[in-house]
């Protein structure tokens, strides 16, 4: 390459440095300097002299707060930054106090729950137990005894009002998964499901009111099984009695 | 400061040694903040193109090679390009005025057989002051306001071949001097 072609590459060397060259000549300059190391030599030059341009401004000092701004986003000051569990004696003891007030909470809510319960349980059983006196006294009252294997009894029947309640004596527990279920029986012996019993441990009888949506008239008998727990829609355990009235 | 402590420092700030960085800091940010506030002419962009400029380096630090320059010059070269970024990105027009030429300060010839950093950048200064406000303006706006020659012809109204001239001249003027020292 003679100089007259190396001339127009040599001339924009200068502003390649200062990073000022068009692109186009930039480009072509570029594309020279890879096989001419004549003109990359004076472009080190040049970047020589463009480098102390960067050093020949006279130094100027920021405001002092620029250097806090720094400190604040370096690692430690990040670390810093993070809430801290400070856990003094005093809070600790208030933390404890605290969590023991909701347990103690928390247990008091059941104890009321489950007494409520058992307090609905009693009231059903008063009832039920009302019930069985007051049809004891009613002179239309029918009373048919219950001997069966594990429990004795009686099914009283006030067909004039539609009521029976059954007094069962002995009937043993079963259980958790497990219920009695009660059954009116149809002349063409067909079952119609008349509510669940579970015994009672502290007691030693139950007195049992048979539901009915239809009239009592319709049936012929009551019985009692062994189903699963929640009962059935047709007797599948065992029978525990089963009489005719 | 030895050029020596520089790349200890620097090595130690790779390594994530807070206090090696805020000694360069403490050392540097008067040049990297004259530098930014140079190309932005705004204090507060400039203090945040500072500090992108330190955070960069904080996490760049391992890329430095000495055999490639000084950490100053690497820097500058930085900080140079993050500010130029910023200019470009708030779309802003170069300004015009020889407002940034400081003539006051300057009036004293440095000593040249002074060793010093400071007499260093104020002999480097002094070349610049010293060429014509016309190669000033070139040098200007081609590498503190990062215009191609295209768009400082278009800037200042001159023919694209007086700006090239001009801007080679002003080069080969300042590769002189500085060669000299």
């Amino acid at each position: 390459m003679t100089y007259f072609e190396h001339l127009p590459f040599l001339e924009n060397i200068p502003a390649y440095a200062l990073g000022a060259l068009d692109a186009r000549d930039a480009v072509a300059l570029e594309a020279h300097l890879q096989t001419c190391a004549a003109c990359r030599e004076e472009l080190g030059a040049y970047r020589a002299t463009s480098d102390k341009l960067l050093v020949s401004l006279p130094p100027q000092q920021p405001p002092a707060t620029l250097r806090r701004q720094i400190q604040r986003r370096l690692p430690s000051a990040q670390k810093s930054a993070r809430p801290r569990v400070n856990w003094s004696l005093s809070r600790l003891a208030l933390g404890i106090a605290v969590v023991l007030l909701l347990a103690l909470n928390v247990f008091s809510i059941s104890q009321v729950r489950r007494l409520q319960d058992q307090q609905a349980q009693l009231m059903d059983r008063i009832q039920n137990g009302q019930m069985a006196l007051v049809m004891l006294s009613y002179p239309h009252t029918q009373s048919f005894p219950i001997q069966a294997e594990n429990v004795t009894g009686s099914l009283l029947l006030d067909r004039e009002y539609n009521n029976a309640v059954l007094i069962l004596r002995g009937l043993p527990a079963i259980p958790e998964n497990q219920t009695y279920q009660v059954w009116l029986i149809a002349p063409n012996g067909e079952r119609t499901s008349a509510g669940l019993v579970r015994p009672q441990t502290d007691i030693p009888f139950i007195s049992q009111p048979v539901s009915s949506a239809q009239d009592l008239a319709n049936f012929v008998g009551v019985g009692m099984t062994i189903e699963p727990a929640g009962g059935s829609d047709h007797p599948t355990g065992s029978v525990v009695f089963r009489i005719n009235f | 400061m030895p050029e020596i402590d520089d790349v200890q420092l620097i090595k130690r700030v790779a390594q994530g040694d807070e206090g090696a960085f805020l000694a360069l800091y403490d050392w540097y940010v008067g040049r990297v903040y004259s530098l930014t506030l140079r190309i932005l002419g705004e204090s507060m962009l400039a203090e945040e193109a500072t500090q992108d400029t330190f955070l960069k380096l904080w996490s760049r630090a391992h890329l430095y090679l000495p055999e490639r320059g000084s950490l100053l010059l690497w820097l500058l070269s930085i900080a140079r390009r993050t500010a130029l970024d910023r200019l470009r990105l708030e779309g802003r027009r170069p300004t015009l005025s020889d407002a940034h030429d400081p003539a006051e300060a300057w009036q004293t010839i440095p000593d040249g057989n002074s060793l010093s950093e400071e007499s260093h950048w104020r002999s480097l200064n002094f070349a610049v002051q010293a060429l014509s406000p016309e190669y000033r303006q070139v040098i200007e706006l081609a590498y503190f306001q990062g215009l191609s020659q295209s768009e400082i012809a278009e800037v200042l109204g001159w023919p694209l071949g007086t700006v090239k001239t001009r801007l080679r001249a002003a080069m080969e003027r300042l590769r002189h001097e500085w060669g000299r020292m």
